[in-house]
Formats: C-alpha cells, structure tokens, sequence
C-alpha cells in the first residue's frame, strides 16, 4: 500500500507528456486565434486550481523561513542588527549546547533503536499465526497523541512505587531479594552514649563488661511505624555471663521524658538486631524482645561493643529516579520507542514480505544457517526499505517537541531539553529573545536541509 | 530426499523455538499494553486511590473504578469547550487540506501551467520543513490581522503545514489516472471543474481517505500549534490538559481521563479505518 | 502573585505579552443592574481582570457596592491568564476597559512603560495614603507616578502546620528564629514525623523560601536592590542566605522524603503531605492561600487543625513579610476613565475591602478595613500581620524580576534553586549561577 500511495511518479509524467502531445495535435488543425484563447483560458484554470495552495504556503511556509532566516540576524527586540551573534550564542549558551547534545542522542540512538526494534520484530512475526493482532497492538499508540503518550508514561515513570508502575516491578524485584529493614527511619539520640552515621550500623561508645547492661535510644519512628506488638520498654537484669540491656524508641508522646533515659511511655523496639562484638568479631547474635529488653548470653569474660548493624536501618528502596536529571532523556526515548516501534515494524514487514521465497529457500538447501541467511540474504535485500524507515526516523526525532515538553518534570526541564523545545522556551517561555528563537530555528530548517534533498532527488529519478 | 528430511530433523528445535518466539511477543504485547492500561484505570479511580496506591490495585478489586472523574470532567465547562474545540480545528482543517490539495493535485498532474514541475519540486521540498520556523513569524502576521488566538487561525496554520504532504500525496495518485480516460472525458465536452468532480475525485478516493484520516489525526494531536495559536477560549484539548501537567501529582483526577477522553476519538478512527490509517501514516512518514 | 492552579499564567501571560498580538477573546461581560439617581447614574465601567470562579464572583459583590453607591453600571470582562496581550488588542482596537486589575507588580510596570496608565487622581492618591503604608504606593508606581492602587493582597510569609503533630512531638511555641524553626523541626523528625512538605517541583515555593530568609537576614534595602539587580546575586549577603536555606535542604531529618522526594512534589502535594489524610510532614511554608486549600480541599478546620505562625526572623533580623498583589489601574483608552477614577476612589476606601473581605479568600492592605469584616480568625491573622508590618513589606522578588530569571519553568531561579535543593553543598557555586542567569534576563 505504501508503494501504491508514495508511488513513483513514472506513469504520472509520461501521462502528461501525452496529453499535452495529443492537445497539441488536436490543436494544430484549428485556427489560431481560438486555440491560443482556449490555452489562455485553461492556463487561467490551472492557475486558478494551485491558487489558494500556493499563497497559503507562501505566506504561511515560505515566507516565515525567510522572514526567520533575517530576524535571526537581529537582537532579542529586533531593534538592533547582530550578524551571526545569535549563531555564536547558540554555542555559548550552555542550556542550549545541553538541547544540541541531547539532540545528538536523541538523533544517534533512537532511530537505531526502532530500526533495529522493528527489524527484529517484523522477523519474528513473520511466522506467528496471530501476527496481524500483534502488529495492531504495537501500532496503537501511533493513532496517540504525544500529549497522552506523555501523560501515560509521566504515569507509568513515577518516582514513588505505589504510584508509578516501572518502580512498583523495579521495587518488588528487588525486595524479593533483600527484606525491608524494619527501622529505616531511627536514629540515635545524639550524646547518649550511641556513635555511628545515619543508616547505621551504630554501636556504643564505650566497651560493656559482661555482666554489665546499656539502654539504647533511638528516635525517629513515627508512633504508627512501632510494630503491633511493642509493649513498654524494661531493662532486664543483666546476666553474669553477658551483657543485657534494652533498645527502645526514646521519645515518648508529647515529648515527654528525659533523653536517654527509658521514661514510661516509651516503647521497646522488638525485632532489633544486636550484637557483641570485640576485636572485630561479632562474638554473639540477639534479637530484641517485645519490650525492647535483649540478652547477649555465652560470652567470655571481658569488655565488648554492642552493635546494631546496618540491615536495621536499611532505607527502603525507593526504585529508580527515571525523570532525575540523568535518566531523563533515556527515559523520554523509552516513550517514543513505544509509540514508534510499530511503524517501523509494519514497514520492515512490508519489505521482508517483498522478499523472494526462492533466494531464502534455495539458500536453506545450501545448508546455510537462519543467523546466515539473515545477515547474508535477508539485510541487504532490506537495505532500501531499512534506509526510509531509518531516514524518516531521523526527520521526525529531529523535531520531537511534544513528548520532552510533557514528560520533563519543571526542575529537570533544562537537562531534557532538546532543539525544538529549547527553541520554543527560549522564543516563546518568558525569556521572549526572538533573536535566538529565530536562530534556533533556522538550525532546525538545516538539519533537516538533507532530507529535503534526499526527498527532490528520489522524486526527481523515480520521475526522469 | 534430502532437504526434506532437513526439514524434519529440524522441526522439534523449531517448535521450541517458535514457543519461544511466542512468548517473547505476548510479552512485548503485555508491555506495549500495560502503559495504556494504567492510564485507563487511572482515569477511573478517585484521586484519593490514586494518591494512596497503584492502579493495578484495581485490577484485583474493581469496585475502586467508577465514573465520577469523567462526569467531573464533563461537567467542567473549560474542557467540554475544549474538546468542542479540537472538534472545530480538526474538521475543518482536514476539509481545507483535502480540498485545497485535490484542486492542486489536479493541476500538478494533468494541466498545463508555467513553471509547474519547478513548483511542484518546491512543494516537495517544503515536505520536511519544520512548523517551528513559521511559529514566530505567522504569530506576528497573525497578530496584525486579527486571527491570533482564533480558531481559525490555528485552522489556518494547520492547512499551511498539511499541504506539502497533501499536494504531493495526491499529485502522485492522481497522475496514475489513465490519461485516454481523462482525454475521453474532456472531447465529450466536459469542462476540466466537471472532470475534477466527476472523474478525479471518485477516482483517488483510496488516497483521498487515507490522507484525511492521517491529516485529521494530526490535527487532533497536536499540541504545539495550539499552543502558541489558540488563546483560552479558542484551545483545544490537549493544550488544556498540557496546562495542568505543571501539577502533574495532584492533576491525575483530571489528566488521566481527560487524555483518555482525547485517545477516544483517535482510537475509533483507528480500529474503524485501520487500512486507511497505517497507509496514511506510512505514506505520511516522510513528514 | 500565584494562586494554586493559576501557575501557568505568568508564563503564558509573558509568552504573548512579547508578541503584542491582537487576541480574538470575546469579551463576555455581564453588566450589573441600573441603579437609579447616585452621581454616576447612567455611565458604565469596564472593568477588566483575570479572576475566574470565586475570586470573580466575589469582585462582582464590590462592584455592586460601587453600583449602589455611585449608581454607575458596572462590566466585569474576563481577561483570560494573558492580561497584557488583552489589554494590548484591546486598546488597539479601540475598545479598551476602563478599569484593569493588574495581577502582578510586572504587568503594571509594563502598562506604565507602554503609556497606557492614568495616574491616580488627587482623591484616590489621599484615600489611599491614609489606609495604605507607603511602600505600597511605590509598587504602584512608576517613575515616580503613582498608577496602580493595590486592592488585594497575598501575604507570603507564613509557615503552615498541624497543631496534632506539634502537639505529638511536644513542641509548644510557635518558633520565633529562624534556628527556633530548625530545632522544632528536628523536634518533629525525632517523634517521628519528617518536618518540612517542601514543594520542589513548583520552583516558585523556592524562590519564597529564599526571599523570607534573605529579606530577614540582609534587610530589606539589600532586598530592594537584589530585586532590581543592581546588587549581584554573587554578594556575601546573598551567598549567606543560600547558605543559611542550604542547613535546611541538606538536613534530612527536616526535607519530608528528601530533596528527591521534594523535587517530585508539586505545591498542592506539599499542602496534602502536610494536611492530607496519610500526613508525612509537620509544616509546610507558603502564603495565606495554604489555608484555603486545607479548608477546602482536606476539611480541615482553620485555626484548630491547620495553623500558622509568621516566617520567622533569620539571624536577629526583623520578621520577613513578602507580599504581593492586584493593583487597579486606570487606562487613557478606557471611554469613562473619570468613572473607572471614582471606582479606584471607592477601591481605596475599606468599604470596598470589607465586602470582600466577608466573603474569604481575600486579603486587605487597607490598614483602615476592619478586622472584624474577616470570616475566620486565621485569614483575620493574616491580614493583621500583613497590615502591621507596614513598610517593611516586600514584594514577591522573583515577580519583580523578568519572567526568564523568575517566573520560567525550568530556567533561571526557578532552575538553580531546584538543582540547589538536590544538592546544597555549594553555595558559592550556586550564587555564581544565579548571577549568570540574572545577569542575562536583566540584562545588565
């Protein structure tokens, strides 16, 4: 279909030619006067018919790139002449040599990706009995717009797992490997004989004999953070072959209470991990009890530190910041494969489909392999069809607006930025400096300058 | 003999792997799915449910779903207007591009006119020139005539930047028209209005429907032009909605079923007229 | 000034003001009934301004007031978010309003610029001058002329709490420094409770923070200066308050979530973290308007479940108020400007305010309006701090500044104060981009 509708012109030329040649036979035999007067008048026609084409592109297409091309060669008011400076800004700006890079990325990996994408899928389908269905799904979101495209995925990229749907998976992989701790958010109450850095692990300040018993206070757990179970924190009486002690939540409601101290109010924090350790061996394991209390019974005499280890206080993993700052365009290119991966599997199906059976199957009783076949037969007969999917790729990533525009969170904005988006803020965002805007887009009609080539000279051979 | 028991000795590998092949594709399907899903659910669920936890929550208790977002919606009179809107700049738009490109089409193809294959090669350059270089300039021309933050300003612009695709599109369909038919036409006396109406017209329907479904989707779409063009009261949906995006958490209320009420439109388009529509974009591509 | 939901204004307002484009908005005005005899019976005022739903309805009332005094007719015309480019086709085609509320000290500077203004006649000048501290007059000026009569007000300057999670955490003061503030913050991270919502994705919350701090600790002539840049935002002063919001952000017992939680918290989420029903921070600092979305949105009860206390002195300074607001003008195109004269004569006088005022949502500079006129005892706080402190008022700095530095998403001040939240560590460093960025869009 796609040949039927971008269709070569051959036929279309050599019927003008003949019909221009058979009006002119037709009317060489009549008088001059009228047949210059009937040509007069269907010229009047023709004309009349490309008419309101015509000015339209002119005032609206032609004229603004002229009109762009010289308003770039001006200031951010236009009042006063500039040359190239606007040019020379464009590579001053860093927020603007960010737009070029990302640009760059966007230009260099997505095409690749969705040639590729496409290339691999189109092969994979072509002998899947419910390929047309498949082929429907992935060429949907074409029929989207990248404003809800934008909105699905700025869903789906959410930072918080209860919300975004990439960091729900990415958190519950991960947490089938490693548990949650049970107290991420405690921390010691400072000068209280605790040392250690946030997250832990911490262990005490001084040695602990056997026999002897410490008081460990944390704060920082929210009241509905304590588990169920929790009663009221109490020391133990410490034992002679270990060290007993309590680790409780040392803050009661209200703020009551005197700092390191177990005031009544105060809860134990069961399921706490406690260690003695001395000379760097953990010489013994507990667990604290409902009530805080604890005991590190079977230790040799002497001096020890108890430690609460780091797995305590592991901080839940939050996922990945997929609109931070670094994985931003990644994450923006993720959005367009999805929307465009179909078209460029649909295409490539197109030109596999076109493929003669009789190479592939004559190859086969060569003995040569798939993976032969594929890159040996299969690519270089593509190449064409590869090379208009792969060129119209790059026209279109080149002008992406929409997507970066509604996927970039305010703070990540800039890092996002590409051409089309750094041009729209910079002419039409608050800094309103046309000059640039103008320059800006100028450098977008260039880049795009080759395929409008590459476009005339396939139009111009099919149709010589 | 010999390739077929080839053949053979290959077929248990090639089941496995045609299994396999299987599964990766459901589970590609799956992913392309699961975004549009979400949204979908989304749109259904209170702003509250959205806050507290994930829509596929949902999935194992329905009862969260209802309708309430979209009666909001509905009932908020600025995106009823809106999508009133993209109604009246898409309409229209796909008419004027339609209708102004058969004309030029026609004369590209069959009539004679001076410097007619030069211009028609500018109009195919014109094929991948960006809207953002006519955004400043157009905005001023527009500005000074009265149509900025029209409707039909927007249309206007809309119809500009369809048309290289449009001319070009149907200059090719229409030149494979057989000139005897075209001939025989015109000795039977009919005027060149009568022929275009009569003859061409009914002739390129094919690409005719593909290039207004393509165009009309383009323009439901669009969010930049609107952007700079439409004012408040004159936008179309998508820049109302882009207009919340700033408070993107505490929008999901309004975001999430007001894009899914902009995908409706597109989507029936699509499944009604999927033939149409993948030959349009796929001719459409070099846009 | 900014409302929650009406952020996107400023920047769409500046994208078409610097086009000056025709705008084929029609004007859907609906006029107030005749009033028989009264001086002005049977002219008409335009009046245009960008409020919508409430805030409209509630303007309708003052003007009816107007009607039932002056028997003049009144016309309320809907500017849309883009008053400057409405304005502009507007008197371009010969059919200006009379009367503009002008919702940003910026829009009416420009208005000034263009010579579009009146100034105020010798009667609202003295009205005004009696009721209204003179550091409003001179936002309403410029050049020295005095145009703009401020009617409302935003008081920006007010850090927003629940009482509950004070009360959980055995904080008994309001904190009255700025180190008060950090302590009782720390307070509440021990109890449990993270302490500050802060809404890093809407850059706007940031440059308030900054500006209560820096307008407390270098005094508001430096103030002054930095707004119209002519001191460099690389000075000691500036590097010191950067440094000082820096113990703030860096503290991750005081950010509820941490700066990357924060950075993907737009405005109204901080309001919920603070007032929603999963709470997950103690306070949350923005204007008065924090307590209208507590009110309305989360059913809290003001002044028992949602509290606030004034932004606290930063280093021994005085207490910040930033403020901002909508000034009326009178435009030389309007057909009845003496009329539109007489409406800012009776704007300036605290009858206008205090019907208003009655309705909520609304704050008075007008030191003569009645305190009693407020519906609840918060807004009527509110309003007493904004009027007692007099000249000490600042506006808004980065609505002073041009929309690229200080009103752009994602650029400018908005930007850097972002990446300053994701990492404090340089001060300095961040001052310097400031300078660069202030440097551009002022372009001085």
């Amino acid at each position: 279909m796609a040949d039927t509708l971008t269709a070569d012109s051959g036929t279309a030329d050599s019927g003008t030619a003949k019909s221009s040649s058979t009006a002119g036979t037709r009317t060489a035999r009549r008088p001059a006067d009228p047949r210059r007067l009937a040509r007069r008048r269907k010229r009047r026609l023709a004309i009349l018919f490309v008419l309101p084409a015509l000015l339209l592109l002119g005032a609206l297409v032609v004229y603004p790139v002229v009109f762009s091309v010289g308003r770039s060669l001006f200031d951010a008011d236009g009042d006063r002449f500039v040359g190239v400076g606007n040019y020379a800004a464009i590579v001053h700006d860093p927020a603007t040599l960010k737009a070029i890079r990302n640009s760059t990325i966007w230009v260099v990996v997505a095409p690749l990706l969705l040639t590729g994408l496409g290339l691999m899928l189109a092969v994979l389908t072509e002998k899947v009995r419910w390929a047309t269905a498949f082929k429907l799904v992935l060429f949907l979101p074409m029929a989207v717009s990248f404003l809800a495209a934008g909105i699905v995925f700025r869903l789906a990229y959410e930072q918080d797992p209860d919300r975004g749907v990439l960091n729900a998976v990415a958190v519950g992989v991960h947490d089938t490997f490693d548990d949650a701790a049970a107290y991420p958010t405690a921390r010691i109450r400072e000068g209280q004989g605790l040392t250690g850095r946030a997250g832990g692990p911490y262990s005490t300040e001084k040695g602990v004999r056997t026999g002897g018993s410490v008081s460990l206070g944390f704060v920082g757990v929210a009241p509905d953070a304590v588990p169920a179970g929790a009663k009221a924190a109490a020391a133990p009486a410490p034992a002679a072959d270990g060290i007993a002690g309590v680790v409780y939540l040392d803050f009661a409601p209200g703020g009551a209470g005197t700092p390191g101290r177990v005031d009544p109010g105060e809860k134990g924090l069961p399921g706490m991990t406690v260690e003695a350790v001395r000379d760097g061996r953990v010489a013994a394991t507990t667990t604290a009890a409902d009530d805080g209390s604890f005991r590190l019974t079977g230790l040799a005499d002497g001096e020890y530190s108890v430690r609460l280890p780091a797995a305590n206080f592991a901080a839940p993993y939050q996922g990945v910041n997929w609109l931070g700052p670094a994985l931003v365009t990644p994450a923006i290119i993720g959005a367009y494969l999805w929307v465009w991966t179909g078209f460029a599997m649909v295409l490539i199906g197109a030109g596999l489909a076109a493929i003669p059976r009789d190479a592939l199957e004559a190859a086969r009783m060569d003995g040569a392999g798939e993976g032969q076949i594929f890159r040996r037969i299969t690519v270089p007969l593509l190449a064409p069809v590869l090379t208009v999917v792969f060129v119209t790729l790059v026209i279109n990533v080149m002008k992406v607006f929409d997507l970066v525009y509604i996927i970039a969170p305010g703070p990540v904005q800039e890092e996002a930025n590409v051409l089309a988006t750094r041009m729209w803020l910079v002419s039409f965002g608050g800094g309103n400096d046309q000059g640039l805007g103008s320059a800006l887009s100028v450098v977008l009609l260039l880049l795009v300058v080759p395929a409008m080539v590459f476009n005339i000279r396939r139009f111009r051979r099919s149709g010589a | 003999m010999s390739s077929h028991s080839a053949v053979e000795r290959r077929r248990p590998a090639r089941l496995l792997g045609s299994s396999v092949v299987q599964g990766l594709l459901i589970l590609v399907a799956l992913v392309w799915i699961t975004p549009l899903a979400g949204l979908f659910l989304s749109s259904m669920r209170s702003e509250r449910a959205n806050a507290s936890d994930g829509w596929w929550t949902a999935l194992a208790d329905p009862s969260q779903l209802s309708l309430d977002n979209y009666s909001a919606l509905l009932k908020d009179s600025g995106i009823a207007q809106a999508f009133g809107n993209t109604v009246l700049i898409s309409v229209p738009t796909t008419v004027l591009v339609v209708g102004i490109a058969a004309l030029a089409g026609y004369a590209f193809a069959w009539l004679d006119f001076p410097g007619r294959d030069g211009i028609f090669l500018v109009v195919v350059g014109l094929l991948v020139v960006p809207v953002q270089i006519g955004l400043l300039p157009v905005a001023k021309l527009f500005g000074a005539v009265g149509l900025f933050g029209t409707i039909a300003g927007v249309v206007l612009f809309h119809v500009a930047y369809g048309l290289p695709f449009a001319v070009f599109l149907l200059r090719n369909y229409f030149a494979e028209i057989p000139g005897e038919m075209l001939e025989a036409a015109r000795m039977d006396g009919g005027s060149e209005w009568r022929i275009f109406f009569r003859l061409v017209l009914p002739l390129g329907r094919p690409a005719i429907a593909s290039l207004a479904i393509f165009q009309f989707l383009w323009v439901w779409n669009d969010m930049l032009v609107a952007l700079l063009f439409a004012d408040s009261g004159s936008q179309p949906l998508t820049v109302a909605l882009q207009s919340q995006m700033r408070q993107f958490g505490s929008n999901i209320g309004v975001l999430a079923p007001g894009a899914f009420l902009s995908l409706v439109v597109p989507l029936v388009v699509f499944f009604a007229f999927q033939r149409h529509f993948v030959q349009g974009v796929m001719a459409g591509s070099v846009k | 000034m900014r409302r929650p939901g009406k952020t996107t204004r400023r920047t769409a307002a500046t994208a078409s003001a610097a086009l000056a484009l025709a705008l084929g908005a029609t004007a859907c005005g609906t006029a107030t009934g005749p009033a028989s005899g009264g001086e002005l019976s049977g002219q008409t005022v335009t009046v245009a301004g960008v409020w919508t739903g409430s805030e409209q309805k509630n303007f309708k009332k003052v003007l009816d007031a107007f009607t039932a005094k002056t028997g003049a007719k009144t016309v309320f015309v809907p500017s849309g978010d883009n008053v400057s480019t409405f304005v502009g086709s507007k008197i371009e085609g010969g059919n200006a309003p009379d009367v503009v509320m002008a919702p940003q000290v910026g829009v009416l500077r420009q208005f000034a610029k263009e010579g579009w203004l009146q100034p105020l006649s010798d009667e609202a000048a003295k009205t005004a001058g009696s009721s209204l501290a003179p550091v409003w007059k001179d936002y309403g000026s410029v050049d020295g002329t005095y145009y703009g009569l401020y009617f409302k007000a935003a008081h920006k300057s007010t850090v927003w709490y629940a009482p509950q999670a004070f009360a959980q955490a055995g904080v008994a003061a309001e904190p009255k420094s700025y180190a008060d503030l950090l302590k009782a913050g720390r307070t509440l991270a021990d109890s449990g409770r993270p302490a500050f919502a802060i809404a890093g994705e809407d850059g706007w919350t940031l440059t308030d923070w900054f500006e209560n701090i820096y307008l407390s600790q270098a005094g508001p002539q430096k103030y002054d200066q930095l707004a119209q840049h002519k001191l460099k935002w690389t000075d000691d002063s500036v590097v010191k308050a950067l440094t000082t919001l820096g113990e703030l952000f860096k503290d991750k017992q005081l950010v509820a979530g941490g700066a990357q939680t924060a950075l993907g918290t737009d405005f109204p989420s901080s309001v919920e973290q603070v007032f929603g029903p999963e709470p997950k921070a103690g306070m949350v600092y923005e204007g008065d308007f924090v307590g209208g979305i507590a009110k309305d949105q989360f059913g809290k009860k003001l002044g028992e479940d949602a509290k606030f206390f004034p932004f606290p002195a930063v280093d021994g300074g005085s207490a910040p108020v930033v403020s901002g607001g909508d000034a009326a003008v009178v435009l030389k195109d309007g057909k009845n400007g003496k009329a539109g004269m007489k409406l800012l004569e009776f704007l300036a006088g605290p009858d206008a305010a205090e019907v208003w005022a009655g309705a909520g949502g609304f704050l008075s500079p007008n030191s003569k309006v009645d305190l009693a006129a407020y519906g609840d005892d918060t807004t009527r706080d509110t309003a007493k701090s904004l009027v007692a402190a007099g000249d000490s008022v600042r506006f808004d700095m980065s609505d002073q500044a041009p929309a690229a530095f200080g009103g752009t998403k994602g650029a400018g001040e908005w930007k850097l104060l972002q990446d300053f939240l994701r990492d404090p560590s340089d001060p300095q460093g961040a001052a310097a981009k400031l300078e660069a960025e202030a440097a551009k869009a002022y372009g001085n």
